[in-house]
């Protein structure tokens, strides 16, 4: 088995075996008629690519007695969100994560879904600065709201990266990573994530996006001077190479602060206790 | 479509032995054969196969449980437990009672069946609790007598109190000594009035104070942390909203849950099907149908258009103004028949709403303040363990246990007439 994780369509998964996958479908009947138990261990997550399920359909996902984590994804958030609520019955069976894309209203669907006990992944392209005031209320919420108890990505591995100093990847946080994730298209076609702007390996090389991902963007000014670039690797350069930044970065320096601030706290409790009993 | 757990609020009586002023049930004297009892469990049993259910809790109440005779109830555990047993199945008993009615004949079956708990029922003051001959007065000496001889007989005791005006008024320190100090119940749960079923003068009387109970909750709080706290005294939902603001598990009441249609549902004597008892007993607009009439549980759940609209009910509500609500993880919009008892629609929130965000906002400050002075440890352990051991590239979903909510409410505790039966079991 390699490494990468194949996003497929679930009509496609007897053609993966062997093969880690994320199985994608509209359809949550199409999902359990398609996984047979032997092929479990290798599906990663199965994602459900709208809200919008029949409660028959919903009920056969509750009887699959299998604990398969099951992705939801929100592409219409501000209108889709109280359908979340169809999902919750769910919980006892199935990790659930809701996949939303930051799109004007989408601070809805995270508040709905960490009230649900679900995490949250943002599916973040390039955000204007309308949506960059809504990403920094959505991050008030996961930092400081007390019944928050579940991660929101990217900000989730971005805060523990700047809280324990250590580089991380938003490439793979963001499940975009073209060394990590492919992209199967409904008519069998690898693609490398659609962030690349649909390319396949055709369009662009898996050398030169592994060297864009890895290098970040050396040679862009911006990314250059940012202090973010161990985390960010030039992530919000994609698909547009002129994207300006400084709404993402503020983002970034909102979750920094916050890191710092525990740090320091810990620290400090650390101090007052003689040093935390392991 | 259910959970993983089926509660089902069963009244195989809807005859009541006394005569409360403020009660919202319909009452008839209709009460269920062992035959109807054995389709009813039938179809509960074939329910839980064909929704891969793994526990049945029924939580029995009426009208008033004790107008039948204990003799019936023996030999209803046996059938109960013939039919899971063939089956493959447990299933779970809890007893509601107003105990006017008791005698020590029940203490066997109350061991055997329902764990040697009662859950019942007594407010301070007592304004509207009646017996058919005499007033309030009357049925209070009566029930404190019924409640000293179960108590002696080694029977837990848990109460639930419903506020009225004067309860208000003589505030919550008088609430907490009445039951604590006078009369040692050390489990008890205040619940908001609800003046279902049909109008009368008593029940245009039990209107929201929103306000006054803000204080009065905010009070009890208070000196449940400083009187009862540790020392064995649980007061919901209080008690368990201090569980959940510092982070732990926690079993809030029905009203709170994220949509009471996956929690429970409530089966009459008649054999109607309808969300809670309150449902049940008062309002025949919103039954979801007769189970007698119906082969299978699952078809009559599917095809009622009352359930879809309970289904609907947080969906429709949530983008009025509950999405913007700090509380949202803990209400969900609050308690569907209160609202339509006030609001007579159940499209819209919880009329007690300011109330509850008085209260939570209350409680989120005491669990901080118990976290600070060490009291409450969890919320910072909780939080240095997950920076500590949770991965920096990204979450990986088979990591999320499946059911990792905040709070993990035990599904048999989860009905509102029958608080914290989990705490004294175990």
């Amino acid at each position: 088995m390699n490494s990468v994780i194949y996003n497929i369509p679930a009509e496609q998964v007897s053609e993966f075996r062997g093969q880690r996958i994320i199985v994608r479908s509209l359809d949550p009947g199409e999902i359990v008629r398609e996984l047979s138990d032997e092929c479990l261990d290798d599906v990663q997550f199965v994602r459900l690519l709208s809200p919008k399920v029949a409660p028959d359909a919903l009920a056969t996902l509750a009887r699959w007695g299998r604990s398969v984590p099951l992705d939801i994804v929100l592409d219409d958030p501000a209108s889709e969100f109280p359908l979340l609520y169809n999902f919750a019955k769910l919980l006892d069976k199935h990790p659930i994560r809701v996949t939303i894309a930051v799109k004007p209203g989408f601070g809805k669907a995270v508040k709905l879904a960490l009230a649900l006990h679900f995490a949250v992944k943002l599916d973040v392209g390039q955000p204007d600065p309308q949506l960059i005031d809504e990403m920094n209320d959505v991050l008030d919420v996961f930092l400081h709201r007390a019944s928050v108890s579940q991660p929101v990505e990217y900000f989730h591995s971005i805060f523990l990266s700047l809280y324990r100093q250590e580089p991380t990847s938003l490439w793979i946080v963001q499940e975009d990573d073209p060394e990590l994730y492919r992209f199967i298209t409904d008519a069998g076609v690898e693609k490398l994530s659609p962030r690349f702007g649909g390319s396949g390996p055709a369009g662009i090389t898996d050398a030169q996006a592994a060297e864009s991902v890895t290098a970040g963007s050396r040679g862009e000014l911006e990314c250059d001077a940012c202090q973010f670039l161990f985390a960010c690797g030039g992530y919000f350069k994609w698909p547009d190479r002129n994207y300006e930044c400084r709404g993402v970065k503020s983002i970034f320096s909102t979750i920094d602060e916050a890191a710092a601030e525990l740090r320091e706290s810990v620290a400090g409790l650390a101090a007052s206790q003689g040093g935390f009993q392991s | 479509m259910m959970r993983d757990h089926l509660s089902v609020i069963f009244l195989p009586t809807n005859k009541c032995n006394v005569n409360c002023e403020y009660c919202f049930e319909d009452k008839t004297d209709d009460r269920m054969t062992h035959e109807q009892l054995a389709a009813v469990i039938t179809k509960l049993l074939d329910f839980m196969e064909q929704g891969d259910i793994g526990s049945l809790t029924l939580h029995w109440q009426g009208g008033e449980i004790m107008t039948m005779p204990v003799e019936w109830f023996e030999t209803a555990y046996d059938l109960i437990n013939d039919l899971a047993h063939a089956r493959g199945r447990h299933i779970e008993h809890g007893l509601q009672s107003n105990m006017i009615g008791y005698t020590p004949r029940w203490n066997d079956i109350i061991a055997r069946m329902f764990g040697n708990h009662v859950g019942t029922s007594m407010d301070f003051p007592n304004l509207y609790r009646k017996l058919f001959r005499g007033g309030p007065n009357d049925y209070t000496r009566i029930w404190k007598q019924k409640i000293k001889m179960a108590r002696d007989a080694g029977i837990g005791i848990g109460v639930i109190a419903v506020t009225n005006r004067e309860t208000l008024e003589l505030g919550a320190e008088r609430l907490y000594s009445y039951f604590v100090d006078e009369l040692g119940i050390t489990d008890f749960q205040v619940n908001t009035p609800f003046p279902g079923g049909e109008a009368n003068t008593t029940k245009k009387d039990l209107a929201v104070e929103n306000e006054a109970l803000g204080r009065f909750f905010n009070d009890l709080t208070d000196i449940w942390i400083e009187r009862g706290r540790g020392r064995g005294v649980n007061v919901g939902p209080i008690d368990q909203l201090v569980a959940r603001f510092s982070g732990k598990d926690s079993c809030l009441p029905c009203i709170w849950q994220m949509n009471c249609v996956d929690e429970f549902i409530a089966i009459d004597a008649r054999g109607y099907v309808a969300q809670c008892d309150c449902w049940v007993t008062s309002y025949p607009e919103y039954f979801f149908g007769n189970i007698f009439e119906w082969d299978s549980l699952s078809d009559l759940l599917k095809n009622s258009p009352a359930r879809k609209e309970f289904a609907d009910r947080p969906l429709s509500i949530v983008d009025q103004d509950c999405i913007e609500c700090d509380h949202l993880s803990v209400c969900h919009g609050g308690c569907p028949v209160r609202t339509y008892t006030y609001k007579k629609t159940l499209l819209e929130k919880d009329p007690f709403c300011s109330f509850y965000k008085t209260l939570f906002s209350h409680i989120d400050g005491v669990a901080a303040r118990l976290a600070l002075n060490g009291s409450l440890p969890d919320r910072f352990d909780q939080a240095s363990l997950d920076v500590s051991e949770s991965s920096s590239i990204g979450t990986d979903l088979r990591s999320i246990r499946a059911g990792a909510r905040q709070a993990s409410p035990h599904p048999q505790t989860l009905v509102q007439i029958e608080p914290r039966r989990q705490a004294i079991v175990k």
